[in-house]
This record gives structure tokens, C-alpha cells and sequence, in this order.
């Protein structure tokens, strides 16, 4: 009864070892290739169970996903002869399994090394068709739709497919950068200037227009000024004629007295003579006494 | 692989199931209870020491059957599992999408027939260009990332954040292998595409939520694109700047700014200065003229009213008023000013000097100077004889002169 127990589990086991031997699964991350004693058996398996031979057949398993490589950064020859630096990625994926395991042997090194040179040749002759402006600036889907035509022809031949390549950064080189760098300074410099000059500019304008205020405002006031001593003037005049006409000779006296009266003051020294039209009574006076 | 191996197969479930149902002292249990079934298994053939062989022996085949039911049932236990509100579980049923698992409990066929990712979809991941604001050395600004070609041709300093989540778990786990860092290349290639066709002065100034917007599209077309599963919440602009190299340059151009305002503002402050005061200055000199005509046509009317008053009596005694108005005013010459009366031969030819300067000199006060009348040596006088012959006519031709 015991040995019978274990010859049931001894079946057991067999039979799921071969079982285990003779099924598969495919995830649906995986591209799977079969091989039957290093050949190529089958290669189109969708997700799920399969079955194979045990010990005849072996499974070769590949990232089905998209795949990245971010390229090494490097320098292209621009249309005018420019360097530029270019760091780009490029999105791929096994196309035909089959075709990737021959040609790559299923190395992914391999496969990302032969990559970038394909990419690094279209980057190349891309950009020595363009100049830096039509590359930095320019349709970049256009340009990469371009490389990528030509660059997936070479790449069918290792079954994979490239989806997409983006330029990341197109830097100048740092000696050019530095004189780009030089040349923005100087380009500030110059707006710097001109918006001070232009301060400046501003400043006087408005200085010599308060000045031409000023002095018109002045000048006018003057004359306005001048204008009304003169009319003031004017009717004192008329004032003076009106009232001086009435008696020109009793005008003549009365002015000539005050006159008198005006011109001499304290500081003054009269030489008097006692025979004069004043004092001419001295001696008549002193002749009524005597 | 594992479950035609006994020893492994059955140990696997159960240390998978632990934590689900059953506390620990009861699988300690179960487990010795399993482990002494099996030595009574295993003892028969190998002749090991079981601890119990007598119920080996005679529980037999029920045993086992007792065995594989339990070791059927926590296998089939081991398949539960919960997601949380968070997540999604994406069920891979021999590798094959099945299903995708919404929050809650859930059973699935233990392994190796189905298999669970969870994946967190509400979780909101971060990429940062230019900058990391965590890890080694934070807020340090990585100028290979952040400085930038733009249209025409100068570079700009660019920090911006980039927000994001799984759209679709599916997707995510099964498109791309890498998704989170292809994401942070697709965002940096995104934001050098736009900033490569905007100009410097645009992005550093109006364009910056505009780079970020479209930044955002870009990006989010090239997910879609490729199936990455993944969903830009949002793209903001951290920081522009002009390269280091320049900023002083920049400064300096924001400073000229500056001093253009200031300039005009005391150019301004200059006019506001003058202009109000030479209004004022004007008003005073139209005002002056305004007095000096008041004044002078007062002047004229006052004098002139004087005049005729006085006029109007003269006409009634001209003589005796001609004779007084004359004394009047003689007398308050003379008695005002200093004076030397000098007897002269008329006939003389005598000049008379006097010294007016000492004269004048004497007494500044015109007061004094007529109490007090000027002494003068006669004999120093020399009398020019010419001068007195003008003198000595009458006092009107005098005022005259």
C-alpha cells in the first residue's frame, strides 16, 4: 500500500514535470521566438499558454515594449559649416523578432549600438543640409520624418523599427556659445544705451520745453506789463494835459516851485549872493532900520 | 516550475496566503501538522524517523486526500487581493491582458495561471527640467538641461516642472519599457522644440505660460502617440532667466530702464519746478504793471486835483498868491539846505573855491546842518566872478538849471 502511494506521487511528479517542460506563457511585454534545436521554429506568438516540445524546443524571449536610447550626445556640421551639438533619442521596438534574433543574435547592446550609428549617419546628412536657424527653429517633425524614412530602411534589415527620434538639445559649442554669450551682452549693451540716450534724449526735451515755457511766459507777461504802464502812463499824461491847459503859466509856476522845493534837499550848498531876487530886500530892510 | 516540486510548490502558497486570512499561530499549526503528514509520506519510503507513524500509517490515503484538498483550497485563497482607490490592478491571465481591476477586493487565479500588476494612477509624479528640487544637490540649477537655442539664436536659462499620472495602467505597464524616463525626454525634446521657435525676448517675458502650454500639447500628443498610458496633469515654467554670463548685461538693461523713467521723472520734476514759478513770475509783473498804471493814473488825478484847487483860488488873487507860492517854496529851500551867502563885487574877477566835498562830508544830517551853517575860511574862497553873474538872476531861471 505504500509503494502503491508512492508510485502515485512519482507519476505526479513526472507528469507535471513533463507538463511544465511542454507549456509556455507569452507576456503580453514579450516578443517570443521558438526554437527547435537552434532553429527558428516559430516567431508570430501572441500573449497567453503555448505548448512545445520539452528539451526539443527552447524560447527565446524579447522586450516587445518600446524601447528607448538616448544617443551620446555629439557634434554635426551644420549647412554653413557650423558645429553644433546634438543630443538626441530615439524610440524603437522588435519589429520582426526573427529577423532581430538573426541579425542581433538577441543582443540588446548590439542592436542599441548599431542604432545610434544609423541615427548619427541621418542626423548628419540631415543637418548638413540644413543651417542652425532651419534646425533650431525649423519643422523638426519634418526633418525627423526625413531621417527617419531612410533610416528604417536599414533598420528592417535588424527587424526593429524606429518610431520616433527627437533632438533633445541642439547646443552650440561652448567657444561658440561664448561668443554667442558676447554677443547678447553687447546686444543689451546697445538696448541699455539707447534706453538711456533715449531717457536722456526725453530729459532735455522736456527741460528746454518748460525753459521755452518759462521764458515765453515771461516775455509775455512783460509785454502785457509794458502794455499797461504805457496805457497808465498814457492816461496820466492825458490827465496831467487836461488839467495843466487850464493855466499854463500858473502850471509853469506851481511845477517850478515844487520843483525847487525837490531839487534841493539837506546835502546841498547854496551859494547865495544877497543881491539875488530873494534877499533883495537886505539892504532896502536894513536901510528902513539905519 | 514550482508546483511539481512538493516541497517548494506547497510552501509557496501558504507563505503567500499568510498575511490574508489566517493568523500566524494557526498556520504555525497547520504547517507542523502538514510537515509530520508528509514525514509519514516520505517515512514510509525512506524508512525515516516519523514522529507518528502509527497515524501514518493508518490515516493512509485519506490523508493525502486531506492534504491535496487543503493544499487546493489555500491555493485557491492565495488568489485574493485587494486594490486600493488609488490603484488599478491590470490582470495578466498566462502573461495575456485579461482584465483591469477597479479599486475593492478581488480574486484572481492563483499563480502560476494569473498574475496582478498594481498600478497607482492617482499618484502624481514629477519631472523637472533644468533643476532638481530634491537629491543630491537640490535647486542646483544643470545647465546642459536648462540652457537653450532659442529662434534667434541667443539662449536662455529655462527651469520648468512637468506633472503627470498613469491615464491608462494597461498601457503604461505594457507599451514602453521605460515610461516615466521616456516621458522626461519627450519633455525635454518638447521644450526645446518650442523654445527653439520662440524668441528670446518672448519667452523671458510674455511667452512664458505660452512655452509652458505648449510644451504641455506637445508632450501629451507624443504620449498618446506611443501609447505610453501616461497623462500630463500640468506644465509650469519654474524660472527664465538669461544665462549667467549676461545677467549683468540684463540687469544693466532693466537698470537703463530705470534711469530713462528717472531721467524723464527729473526732467518733469525740473518743469514742474520753473514753469509754476514763471506763472507766478508773470502774474507778478502783469501785477506790478496793473500798480504802476493804478499808481500813475492815481498819481496824475491826485496831482492834477491839487493843481486845479489850487489854480481855482490863484485865479481869485494871482498876484498875491504868485508872491507867496514864491516866498514858500524859497523859504523852504533855504531853509532846508546848507548855504553861504557871499557879498560880491560884481565887477570882480575874484574865484571863489570852496571846498564841497568837506562840506558835504560834515554833517549827514540835513537838520543839523541848518541850525548849524557851514563856517568857511573867506579868505581861502576865491570867487569866480563869471558864475555869479547867472546867479544873480531871478530865482525861476535858477530852478532851471
Amino acid at each position: 500500500m505504500q509503494s502503491r502511494l508512492t508510485l502515485y506521487v512519482f507519476t505526479a511528479v513526472v507528469i507535471l514535470v513533463l507538463l511544465s517542460a511542454s507549456v509556455f506563457f507569452v507576456d503580453e511585454r514579450e516578443k517570443v521566438i521558438l526554437l527547435k534545436l537552434g532553429q527558428i521554429e516559430r516567431s508570430d506568438y501572441e500573449p497567453g499558454l503555448h505548448f512545445k516540445m520539452p528539451f526539443v524546443n527552447q524560447v527565446r524571449r524579447f522586450d516587445g515594449r518600446i524601447l528607448s536610447l538616448d544617443a551620446q550626445p555629439a557634434r554635426y556640421l551644420t549647412g554653413e559649416k557650423k558645429n553644433v551639438i546634438v543630443d538626441s533619442f530615439i524610440l524603437w521596438r522588435i519589429e520582426d523578432v526573427a529577423q532581430y534574433f538573426r541579425a542581433m543574435s538577441g543582443d540588446e547592446e548590439n542592436a542599441r549600438l548599431r542604432l545610434s550609428q544609423i541615427i548619427k549617419d541621418g542626423l548628419r546628412a540631415e543637418f548638413g543640409r540644413r543651417t542652425i536657424q532651419e534646425v533650431v527653429s525649423g519643422d523638426r517633425e519634418q526633418m525627423v520624418a526625413e531621417l527617419m524614412q531612410e533610416a528604417n530602411e536599414t533598420a528592417s534589415e535588424f527587424g526593429i523599427e524606429i518610431l520616433n527620434v527627437r533632438i533633445k538639445r541642439i547646443d552650440l559649442p561652448s567657444e561658440v556659445s561664448e561668443s554667442v554669450f558676447a554677443r547678447m551682452q553687447a546686444e543689451r549693451e546697445r538696448v541699455a544705451k539707447d534706453l538711456r540716450s533715449r531717457g536722456a534724449e526725453e530729459a532735455e526735451k522736456i527741460r528746454s520745453d518748460a525753459d521755452r515755457q518759462r521764458t515765453v511766459l515771461l516775455a509775455e507777461a512783460r509785454r502785457q506789463a509794458e502794455n499797461l504802464r504805457g496805457d497808465g502812463d498814457a492816461q496820466a499824461t492825458e490827465i496831467y494835459a487836461d488839467a495843466y491847459s487850464q493855466d499854463e503859466s500858473f502850471y509853469a509856476l506851481y511845477r517850478r516851485l515844487n520843483a525847487y522845493q525837490n531839487i534841493f534837499q539837506g546835502e546841498d550848498l547854496l551859494v547865495i549872493e544877497p543881491t539875488g531876487d530873494f534877499f533883495n530886500r537886505f539892504s532896502s530892510e536894513s536901510a528902513l532900520t539905519r | 516550475m514550482a508546483w511539481n516540486e512538493p516541497g517548494n510548490g506547497d510552501k509557496d502558497p501558504w507563505g503567500k496566503r499568510g498575511g490574508n486570512n489566517e493568523g500566524p499561530p494557526d498556520l504555525d499549526e497547520v504547517i507542523r501538522n502538514f510537515q509530520q503528514k508528509l514525514g509519514g509520506v516520505f517515512g514510509g519510503k525512506r524508512n525515516g524517523n516519523a514522529p507518528n507513524p502509527a497515524d501514518s500509517n493508518g490515516g493512509g490515503s485519506l490523508g493525502v486526500g486531506l492534504i491535496v484538498a487543503i493544499l487546493f483550497v489555500v491555493w485557491l485563497l492565495s488568489g485574493i487581493y485587494i486594490v486600493e482607490p488609488a490603484e488599478r490592478g491590470v490582470v495578466l491571465r498566462f502573461g495575456q491582458y485579461h482584465t483591469t481591476a477597479m479599486p475593492g477586493p478581488h480574486w484572481h487565479f492563483p499563480y502560476p495561471i494569473d498574475h496582478v500588476e498594481v498600478i497607482n494612477v492617482e499618484n502624481i509624479r514629477t519631472v523637472e527640467i533644468g533643476y532638481r528640487s530634491s537629491g543630491a544637490r537640490p535647486e542646483g540649477s544643470i545647465l546642459s538641461e536648462a540652457l537653450m537655442l532659442t529662434n534667434d539664436e541667443n539662449i536662455v536659462d529655462l527651469k520648468i516642472a512637468g506633472q503627470y499620472r498613469v491615464k491608462d495602467a494597461a498601457q503604461y505597464l505594457f507599451n514602453v519599457r521605460t515610461p516615466d524616463s521616456i516621458l522626461r525626454q519627450m519633455m525635454e525634446s518638447a521644450v526645446r522644440e518650442v523654445v527653439g521657435q520662440s524668441n528670446m525676448d518672448f519667452v523671458l517675458t510674455e511667452g512664458r505660460s505660452e512655452v509652458a502650454t505648449r510644451t504641455e500639447q506637445i508632450l501629451q500628443e507624443m504620449l498618446d502617440d506611443h501609447g505610453t498610458g501616461l497623462s500630463v496633469t500640468s506644465v509650469s515654467m519654474q524660472d527664465v532667466q538669461p544665462p549667467e554670463q549676461v545677467q549683468a548685461a540684463f540687469a544693466d538693461v532693466v537698470k537703463a530702464r530705470e534711469d530713462e523713467v528717472r531721467q524723464k521723472n527729473e526732467a518733469e520734476a525740473y518743469a514742474n519746478d520753473i514753469i509754476p514759478r514763471a506763472r507766478g513770475q508773470a502774474f507778478r509783473i502783469i501785477q506790478e504793471a496793473e500798480a504802476y498804471k493804478s499808481q500813475v493814473v492815481a498819481k496824475a488825478n491826485g496831482d492834477t486835483s491839487r493843481f486845479l484847487q489850487v489854480m481855482t483860488e490863484y485865479d481869485k488873487a494871482p498876484l498875491i498868491t504868485e508872491e507867496r507860492l514864491y516866498l514858500d517854496a524859497m523859504e523852504s529851500v533855504y531853509s532846508r539846505t546848507n548855504k553861504v551867502m557871499v557879498d560880491v563885487d560884481s565887477n570882480g574877477n575874484n574865484v571863489l573855491y570852496l571846498p564841497l566835498d568837506r562840506m558835504g562830508k560834515r554833517s549827514p544830517n540835513p537838520l543839523q546842518t541848518n541850525n548849524s551853517p557851514a563856517r568857511i575860511d573867506l579868505d581861502s574862497i576865491n570867487y569866480p566872478s563869471g558864475q555869479t553873474n547867472n546867479a544873480s538872476t531871478d530865482a525861476r531861471s535858477r530852478g532851471g538849471r
